[in-house]
């Protein structure tokens, strides 16, 4: 059996080789794996600079400072850093926090803990394009407002925010801004000075490095203060305790290394992967595209076939790995919370896939994603009741 | 369930790759439908059933629904074959759910094809006059 198509990179993606490498490096008894705290020995010395070369590699991605990364188990983690360790430090200075209804789950459920524990959250409704407008932001604003969080690349649509105007505009206020970059580091231009990003929550899996490995950017002039999750041996300045897992650090640095230098020949290729995608499935009748037609990262497309159920058509679809648009097609249909708040009906939200491009793939593998979509589209809406005879 | 998909029995990918039975039969004397489902709630499907000699020679399907909905129509086309209008309007979705090793989360959908089998017989009059 021929492997299937990958179109699923926004759900993680291949580890570049060239990332296994250089963790292959810190891995068997010949490799740099002692602990990088143990600076006592010069095995531990070796790791710990390569944990700081990774820092490094992070931080000028985003245009950070070294000392401003925080390394962690991936973007859930970095999320709930953010969100909850800003708020409970800042308890005494507001309780209110804004957020979009289409933010990752790492994100709302943060959010709702908050509510939980007394916080007021106000949940923005984006446009039918996906966008959330920075007015919308400054409306939302209140004197306890003490956080915005909001995400750069939308996961399941694709859209990109201006976090840029919503950073001077909460900078200005002063309220604290926190970004989650799960979807866009390596992907899309960031700078957390520029943008006027307080805290900026990353991964490497989505791009082509490591799962289980992110790191949240914490700002350092003036010192932003977090209260931790985790309590242990103080790692990461206290703020993320537990041993650092040098292999996966050195590829978080070497994926966000190899984006940095690729960034823009990857965007150029990837986008024009996916303009070629949606051509051809707009071609099919009753297909529709979700989300704003030109802000968006380069790799992801939401599209919507009218008159054919979401998880039939990716059960026609053995050879391809994508995503439906319901949010567990396992037990439930239920729909998508993202493509509801964009004003999506139920039917609509579950007849919808995710296709996601990423560096491995091909002008080959995308001709076969439209041919194979389209037999299954067109074989399906025959047998739905109330077609044209 | 299939190795490679724990989510649906092999019965189920058999009958999603042939959608056997598919298709509508057009209005006649001795055909009758039964019509069940909303697409907007993501369930609908239409049942044909040709009649001879007050049992079924022939069914057909159509439907919008996921996969074990679907196959359960076209499973639906095999098992009726033969029923008289009786057994139609006995019929119990537990069987199919049975016979394709449907979750519990899905078994709503049956129920709208048993609405829809006992919607034919309820269309089953003595002359077999179709409704389509």
């Amino acid at each position: 059996m021929t492997n299937p198509i990958y179109l699923d990179n926004a759900a993680t993606t291949a580890v570049d080789p060239r990332v296994v490498a250089a963790m292959l490096e810190c891995l068997g008894p010949s490799g740099d794996y002692a602990n990088p705290s143990s600076v006592g020995h010069a095995p531990g010395r070796r790791a710990r600079a390569r944990v700081e070369q990774a820092r490094a590699e992070v931080a000028a991605l985003v245009g950070a400072d070294p000392a401003q990364v925080v390394f962690t188990s991936g973007a859930t983690e970095a999320d709930n850093l953010a969100i909850l360790g800003a708020a409970r430090f800042y308890r005494e200075r507001g309780r209110h926090l804004v957020t979009s209804r289409t933010e990752h789950p790492a994100v709302l459920d943060a959010c709702r803990q908050l509510e939980r524990e007394g916080y007021a959250v106000t949940y923005l409704k984006p446009g039918p394009d996906g966008i959330v407008e920075p007015a919308q932001v400054e409306a939302a604003l209140r004197a306890d407002t003490l956080l915005v969080a909001l995400m750069h690349v939308n996961n399941e649509i694709g859209v990109a925010q201006d976090v840029g105007a919503v950073g001077r505009l909460c900078r200005d206020r002063g309220v604290l801004l926190h970004v989650d970059a799960a979807q866009s580091a390596g992907k899309l231009p960031l700078d957390v000075e520029r943008d006027c990003i307080d805290l900026l929550a990353l991964t490497a899996h989505k791009v082509h490095g490591p799962k289980g490995v992110g790191a949240l950017c914490v700002r350092r002039e003036p010192r932003l203060g977090l209260v931790p999750l985790l309590y242990g041996g103080g790692q990461e300045h206290g703020l993320r305790s537990g041993t650092l897992p040098t292999h996966q650090i050195v590829g978080l640095g070497a994926a966000y290394r190899i984006a940095a230098a690729e960034m823009q020949a990857d965007a150029a290729r990837i986008g024009a992967l996916r303009e070629r995608l949606w051509q051809g499935l707009a071609a099919l009748p009753g297909t529709e595209l979700n989300g704003h037609a030109t802000r968006r990262a380069p790799g992801i497309l939401s599209v919507t076939f009218d008159g054919v159920e979401g998880e039939s058509l990716l059960q026609s679809l053995p050879g391809l790995c994508v995503s439906s648009g319901s949010a567990c097609a396992t037990t439930s249909a239920a729909p998508s919370y993202v493509l509801r708040a964009l004003g999506r009906s139920d039917r609509l939200a579950q007849s919808t896939l995710r296709l996601s491009l990423g560096r491995f793939s091909t002008a080959a593998e995308v001709d076969c994603a439209i041919e194979t979509i389209a037999a299954a589209v067109a074989r399906l809406r025959a047998i739905a009741p109330g077609r044209q005879a | 369930m299939t190795a490679d998909d724990p989510r649906y029995a092999e019965e189920v990918c058999r009958r999603m790759a042939s959608l056997a039975g598919a298709g509508r039969l057009g209005p006649a004397t001795d055909v009758i439908v039964g019509r069940a489902g909303d697409r907007e709630q993501g369930a609908e499907v239409v049942l044909y059933f040709r009649v001879e000699s007050g049992r079924v020679a022939e069914a057909r399907f159509e439907a919008f629904g996921c996969p074990h909905f679907t196959a359960a129509a076209s499973w639906l086309t095999d098992r009726l074959g033969g029923a008289g209008r009786a057994e139609l309007a006995g019929w119990d979705w537990r069987e199919a759910a049975a016979a394709l090793e449907v979750p519990a989360a899905k078994f709503g959908r049956l129920l709208t094809l048993q609405d829809a089998v006992r919607n034919a017989a309820g269309n089953w009059s003595g002359s077999t006059a179709s409704t389509v």
